[in-house]
């Protein structure tokens, strides 16, 4: 049986996917993801999921985001000033760079 | 392949009959959009609630590309919504019906019907000749596949115990017979044809989109309130929308989402991004 | 991990579900989670009218996704509660609508005018994002993570509140004077946003102590004026005299006079007991309560759902 290894590196991270594991039950899947995920990179937390109980949905099954034009959820489409305020100012840097990498037309 | 034409080139009986075909297009996603929005906070769960919005924003997004086609042919987004009146909208009146608060199986099964109909006039008008009608087809399509498997499967849910069979069957006893209005023909309907703006007849549409409700439904364990031989206009409802006639309820909502334009005594509207900065 | 523990270690993201968490720290935790998520239900369910009554397509496209991100944010921060272990999201739910969810004074308020919507759009969601960003450091990760996610997304919200007040003050007259209108109403309850003025030099209280937040109210309060009271008066929109608003020598330091606001009603409202915020709360109760039949399709459901599979597939 085959399980999925999220680790997070630090207190306080996201829980990224590093890899997988085999063994044949939960706590048998605990012990190998330490040795095999954890021994070397930092590791605070890992995180073992049986392989088959995650359901992948990719950019081929759908359109994430839809593809008709939607620059009205983007705060890169309202032409007002957003320097009067740092975290409104990051949250429109964040979206610009988010928008610039779908590519949408 | 011979090019696509532009909007632009046609003649004039060409024109009005794109005209015709534009309105009914973009009024029904204009105003079922309109209607989804009333789930907006009062769907059923968190998440179900963002999956109607996106739909909702969807469609409304799908009303206005087709509204910026019939900019093409010389209208406004103000002659076209803000300052129309609301006997000159065109849609069906499927789509302007009300909903009963927590009638949740009303949505789907509206949802459903309007979608398959939606999938099967996007293939007819990919099949003309003018641009304006092609090119956006393909990224409509790729929100509609979302679409129509969300009603797919809420409908499969819903019907997996007698209770919400009931509801579902209850929803389509009342919107069958609004959702074939869909396919009434206007006057339009055989210079649409001869115009070569769409691919396949309107009534051989209706044929399709009748078999494939009609055999998904049933499968589930509803009964579909007419047989693919009846003749459809025997069940038809008292008005069709699509020759402006509607019901009461249209002109009540017109006025509810027109009424800030009105109060503000606004005479045109801004785009965003539309302010050459 | 008693609560002196707690305490020393408190710094940004420090905690999580693995740590066990004293009862005392779970609860304001939680406390503050559900009063945020719940905030954020009621600031849809105010908004949401102004879907249908938005006077342009592309506006209507914007209300509609701003809503929507709402009960997204909703989502997230009723995640991140239930992750303390004291309530299930749908206890959290089914408290709001019977009136014992605590949210926001502003969203108590009616609104019913167009011109209304930037005093939420713009003044009272830059209030909550400027709060909000402080949470990004917040000691419980969870919470931190739904901050991430919920800034990100907010921009649009206060770009879109302020595109449609630069509208509306650069429109007509009416319109002009409707804002103003709208000003003078929503200003002090919008000065009350973030709470009574706290003794700032000795004030610390228990979230404070063990990182849940990062910055007073007072703090806050004075970061927000600093960026929008010139932000009004960019749009020409004049302060009203009362309350009164100070600032100090250096014009940096905002002092508002806490007598000419309406403490009673403030506190009224902290409990639930503003008529307006009363019908809200049962109007949103009975649109819950009508699709609560499709609720429990989906748990029997459940039943179907991950680990139904588990026997299958695999190697």
């Amino acid at each position: 049986m085959r399980w999925e290894v999220f680790r997070q590196a630090k207190r306080g991270d996201y829980h990224k996917h590093c890899g997988d594991v085999h063994a044949p039950d939960r706590e048998m899947a605990t012990l190998f993801a330490q040795i095999q995920h954890g021994r070397r990179m930092t590791t605070e937390s890992l995180w073992v999921v049986p392989s088959e109980e995650v359901t992948e949905i990719d950019a081929d099954d759908t359109a994430f985001g839809g593809r008709t034009d939607k620059a009205y959820r983007w705060a890169t489409a309202y032409n007002v000033d957003a320097s009067f305020a740092q975290e409104v100012a990051d949250s429109e840097e964040e979206q610009a760079e988010v928008e610039q990498s779908r590519g949408d037309d | 392949m011979a090019p696509l034409r532009a909007l632009a080139d046609l003649d004039d009986e060409e024109r009005a009959a794109a005209e015709s075909l534009l309105f009914r297009l973009a009024d029904d996603e204009f105003v079922i959009a309109e209607r989804y929005t009333e789930w907006q906070v009062v769907a059923p769960t968190l998440e179900s609630d963002l999956a109607l919005s996106n739909i909702a924003q969807d469609e409304l997004g799908h009303a206005r590309v087709w509204f910026d086609a019939l900019g093409e042919l010389g209208y406004s987004e103000r002659d076209l919504v803000w300052e129309r009146d609301p006997g000159a909208f065109r849609h069906s009146t499927l789509v302007e019906l009300p909903f009963a608060e927590g009638d949740w199986a009303d949505p789907i099964l509206r949802g459903y019907l309007y979608d398959v109909a939606e999938d099967l006039r996007l293939d007819a008008v990919a099949g003309s000749d003018v641009r304006e009608l092609v090119d956006p087809v393909e990224k409509i399509r790729s929100e509609e596949e979302y679409h129509l498997e969300h009603a797919q499967n809420w409908l499969e849910r819903l019907c997996d115990d007698d209770a919400g069979r009931e509801r579902v069957q209850s929803a389509a006893d009342r919107l069958v017979p609004h959702a074939l209005t869909l396919w009434v023909p206007g006057p339009a309907a055989s210079a649409i044809d001869s115009s070569g703006l769409r691919g396949e007849s309107l009534d051989a549409t209706r044929r399709q989109w009748l078999d494939t409700v009609a055999s998904f439904l049933e499968s589930l364990g509803l009964t579909v309130p007419l047989d693919p031989g009846d003749d459809p206009t025997e069940s038809l409802p008292d008005s069709v929308g699509s020759d402006g006639n509607h019901t009461d309820h249209w002109p009540r909502l017109h006025d509810e989402l027109t009424e800030t334009y009105r109060e503000l005594g606004r005479s045109d509207v801004r785009r965003l991004r539309g302010e050459g900065t | 991990m008693d609560i002196e523990t707690v305490k020393a270690r408190a710094g940004p993201r420090e905690f999580g579900r693995a740590d066990d968490m004293p009862e005392e720290y779970r609860e304001a935790a939680t406390r503050m989670l559900q009063f945020h998520a719940n905030s954020e239900i009621m600031g849809a369910y105010l908004e949401k009218p102004f879907i249908r009554q938005s006077p342009s397509v592309d506006r209507k496209l914007a209300f509609s996704a701003k809503v929507q991100d709402e009960i997204g944010h909703g989502q997230l921060l009723y995640r991140a509660a239930e992750a303390l272990g004291v309530k299930t999201r749908e206890e959290m739910l089914d408290e709001l609508a019977r009136g014992d969810g605590k949210f926001l004074n502003c969203f108590h308020y009616e609104m019913t005018d167009w011109a209304e919507t930037p005093m939420i759009a713009f003044f009272v969601d830059g209030a909550a994002m400027k709060r909000q960003a402080t949470l990004k450091q917040s000691s419980w990760t969870p919470y931190a993570h739904a901050m991430d996610k919920i800034c990100f997304e907010e921009g649009f919200h206060v770009k879109h509140g302020e595109d449609i007040m630069r509208e509306l003050a650069t429109g007509s007259r009416k319109e002009q004077r409707l804002l103003q209108e709208a000003f003078d109403e929503w200003w002090p309850r919008i000065l009350q946003f973030f709470g009574p003025t706290d003794d700032r030099s000795t004030h610390h209280d228990f979230a404070a102590d063990v990182g849940l937040k990062t910055m007073t109210n007072d703090e806050l309060r004075n970061q927000f004026l600093n960026a929008y009271v010139p932000k009004a008066r960019k749009y020409g929109l004049e302060i009203p005299d009362e309350p009164r608003i100070r600032t100090d020598e250096d014009g940096e330091y905002y002092e508002v006079v806490e007598a000419d606001l309406d403490w009673d009603e403030f506190f009224a409202i902290a409990k639930n007991e503003y008529p307006e915020g009363l019908d809200q709360i049962d109007g949103r109760a009975t649109a819950r309560e009508a699709v609560a039949w499709v609720r429990d399709s989906l748990t029997e459901a459940d039943a179907g759902g991950p680990g139904a599979t588990a026997s299958a597939g695999g190697d």
